[in-house]
């Protein structure tokens, strides 16, 4: 090998590397810059989150003073905007109102899906089915069945509850 | 054979030695400088390491179910899903006491596969009630979600509200709550099974 081949192999070797690292940052910025993707994650995301915090706010723990506010922190923590302000308005009331009664209930969400999806603005809208199992302090536990419709909004801390509505038959129109 | 790479080694050798002789490596005289190959290598492998850590990035950003999953993301093919089976339950779900047969020719038309059979194995009660009970049933889709959806196939999760109405006395609503999955059969979806939820 002569000097010259040496150097030029160093050159090559260099910018096969240099290319490499062009390729990578290309496909990087493609993945980065994909609008369908980004909105497609969006979506998953706010669906997942979204039926947590549906579970949440169906759920409370009415043993007694503590875990009732417990689950009413929890309430809040999973709503924004309309519905947070509304249920911090109400908290003390709620408490003293749940305590009292001191039903147990435990909602999960036996299906859902988004009906719409605006990632720029963060505003989606979800539909789901919830099982709410009811433990009153008093009697047999039993299990209702509900529907809603949910308007999501993103936050700085995920996506959050903004509005809730329970759809009895015919609310629909 | 060893004399001879011996031999290429010893011109190399003398290359170099010539090359340092060379003015524009004057500024180091004696020996020509090793920091620009090692930095040339040194560049190589970051670039190298920057480029693989980037793709890497890019894959694990694109490596997620949400791509394989449209709804939403197709907005026509999500609209069109869910007009499709929203109409497709109106239909098949409403009827009167002497008008079952338009029913039952909309679910032929609509449902495929096992939930046509299910349909079709229930419609026996079903007249018999319309008739017997003199019961009109209408049925509408208040809400529908897409759930999953693919080229071919399609999860959704319907939202319905159902009006009983008997003769002579007042009607009723109820709600319903259908898991439905379809699939794209040429222009149209069709709902191959119904699921309560």
């Amino acid at each position: 090998m002569t000097l010259r081949t040496r150097h030029l192999g160093g050159w090559a070797v260099l910018l096969a590397a240099a290319l490499v690292c062009g390729l990578g940052a290309w496909s990087y910025a493609q993945a980065r810059g994909d609008r369908t993707l980004a909105y497609a994650k969006a979506r998953d995301t706010a669906l997942a989150q979204g039926k947590r915090h549906l579970a949440t706010l169906n759920s409370l723990d009415g043993k007694d003073a503590t875990s009732v506010s417990a689950g009413l922190r929890a309430w809040r923590d999973s709503s924004t905007g309309p519905l947070h302000d509304q249920l911090k308005r109400t908290s003390a009331a709620d408490a003293k109102t749940l305590t009292t009664a001191g039903d147990t209930a435990n909602g999960k969400v036996t299906s859902a899906a988004l009906t719409a999806l605006d990632d720029r603005t963060g505003t989606a809208e979800l539909i789901a089915t919830v099982d709410v199992e009811v433990t009153p302090r008093t009697g047999s536990p039993g299990t209702q069945r509900k529907r809603f419709t949910a308007a999501l909004a993103r936050t700085g801390d995920g996506w959050k509850v903004k509005a809730l509505t329970a759809m009895a038959a015919g609310d629909g129109g | 054979m060893s004399g001879r790479t011996a031999l290429a080694g010893k011109e190399v050798e003398d290359e170099e030695h010539l090359d340092v002789a060379e003015p524009e490596s004057a500024d180091e005289p004696g020996r020509r400088p090793r920091w620009p190959r090692v930095l040339g290598a040194l560049l190589a492998v970051v670039l190298l390491a920057t480029g693989g850590l980037l793709f890497a990035e890019g894959r694990e950003l694109r490596d997620t179910p949400a791509t394989g999953n449209l709804a939403l993301t197709d907005a026509e093919a999500t609209t069109r899903v869910t007009g499709d089976v929203s109409n497709a339950l109106g239909r098949i779900f409403s009827y009167g006491p002497d008008a079952t047969a338009l029913a039952k020719d909309a679910a032929r038309e609509v449902l495929a596969g096992k939930a046509l059979q299910q349909y079709a194995a229930l419609f026996g009660q079903v007249e018999k009630q319309a008739a017997d009970q003199k019961l009109t049933l209408t049925t509408h889709v208040v809400r529908a979600g897409v759930t999953r959806l693919t080229g071919t196939g399609a999860h959704i999760l319907v939202f319905l509200d159902q009006v009983y109405e008997r003769r002579g006395r007042p009607a009723t609503t109820a709600s319903a709550q259908l898991s439905v999955t379809a699939e794209l059969r040429g222009e149209r979806w069709r709902i191959v099974e119904i699921s309560s939820i």
